[in-house]
């Protein structure tokens, strides 16, 4: 048993030997350094970028607005432009989450607001928290841009809890998807 | 001409330091805002009242009248696009949720072709569906 630990050991000591006298610290170093870095910077090609295109963007920063514009418990909140429902900042969530116990539709009321900061537009994707009784609190309808009913897929006066356990409406969430750009 | 890496991952680096939300223009956007908020961004759709578009959708042009059905169906012809912004985002979709069904030698939608399908409306979507959906059936495209 020790003799065949001390043959591992001559073999990894001759090993780490070599390898000092090829190589200095230095490069070890760099090239370590090299694969932390280029390990980092693997999300962010575009091949890893193209299976997270799903996942949540950053969105715009809200502590440059002042007043009821950067508030999302305000109806005046600049992301509830084109919203109908209970915000769910006043009702146990926020802007982004549905409250505890309820469920947010997968199926949703989607256009974009302007941010009062930057200028730009975003798109805004208005979730309902479905699963129990209307919240009461905070009704915001903004509605901009809504079209007659006629036009279901631009009226934004059906309910949305489609997909869910429950068709029971709670609140509505107001989450930023992406940016858009007129090309 | 390729970019250093360096160079490749300071710019990507910087895009997510000014913190910008992701850009969409195109067929992405319009399909986002005319067809996501049902659809689903993955075109998932939800079983039972919308119809899943990911891996599903471009079944349809192997029979015929299918290329015809994706153009009339209700959500499609009456969305809120111009002629050839919906040609595109159609191709697009094709493309981006159900690329394996393609039948080789697709002839790409134009503006012309969808003006003149989304003005014939179906005035019973579900029988239409439902004898593709048989057609499809025997041909083997859906089990």
């Amino acid at each position: 048993m020790s003799q065949s630990r001390a043959w591992i050991d001559r073999v990894v000591e001759g090993a780490a030997r070599a390898l000092a006298q090829r190589t200095s610290r230095r490069s070890a170093l760099a090239r370590l350094g090299a694969a932390l870095v280029g390990s980092a910077a693997l999300p962010l090609l575009p091949v890893a970028r193209a299976v997270a295109e799903d996942a949540r963007p950053s969105v715009p920063d809200d502590s440059t607005l002042e007043g009821a514009v950067g508030d999302p418990t305000s109806c005046a909140y600049w992301r509830h432009c084109a919203i109908d429902g209970f915000l769910c900042a006043c009702c146990g969530g926020s802007q982004n989450a549905c409250p505890p116990g309820t469920e947010m539709s997968p199926v949703t009321w989607i256009g974009t607001c302007r941010h009062p900061g930057d200028g730009r537009d975003y798109i805004i994707s208005y979730n309902d928290c479905c699963g129990q009784s209307l919240c009461m609190r905070c009704r915001c309808t903004r509605n901009e841009g809504e079209k007659p009913v006629y036009f279901t897929s631009r009226n934004n006066d059906l309910l949305w809890c489609f997909g869910t356990k429950s068709r029971a409406v709670h609140c509505s969430v107001a989450v930023v998807l992406g940016v858009a750009t007129r090309s | 001409m390729t970019r250093p890496p360096t160079a490749l991952a300071a710019a990507a680096v910087l895009g997510l330091a000014a913190g910008g939300a992701r850009a969409m223009s195109g067929p992405p956007l319009d399909y986002t805002l005319a067809c996501a908020g049902c659809h689903r961004a993955d075109g998932a759709g939800t079983p039972g009242s919308i119809p899943p578009l990911a891996g599903s959708v471009a079944r349809y042009l192997a029979v015929p009248g299918g290329r015809e059905f994706l153009v009339r169906v209700p959500g499609v012809a009456q969305a809120p696009l111009d002629n050839a912004a919906l040609a595109a985002v159609l191709n697009w979709m094709l493309a981006r949720f159900d690329p394996g069904h393609v039948p080789a030698g697709f002839a790409p939608y134009d503006a012309a072709e969808v003006g003149r399908l989304r003005h014939e409306p179906l005035t019973d979507v579900a029988r239409v569906r439902r004898r593709l959906r048989r057609a499809l059936h025997r041909a083997r495209f859906f089990p």
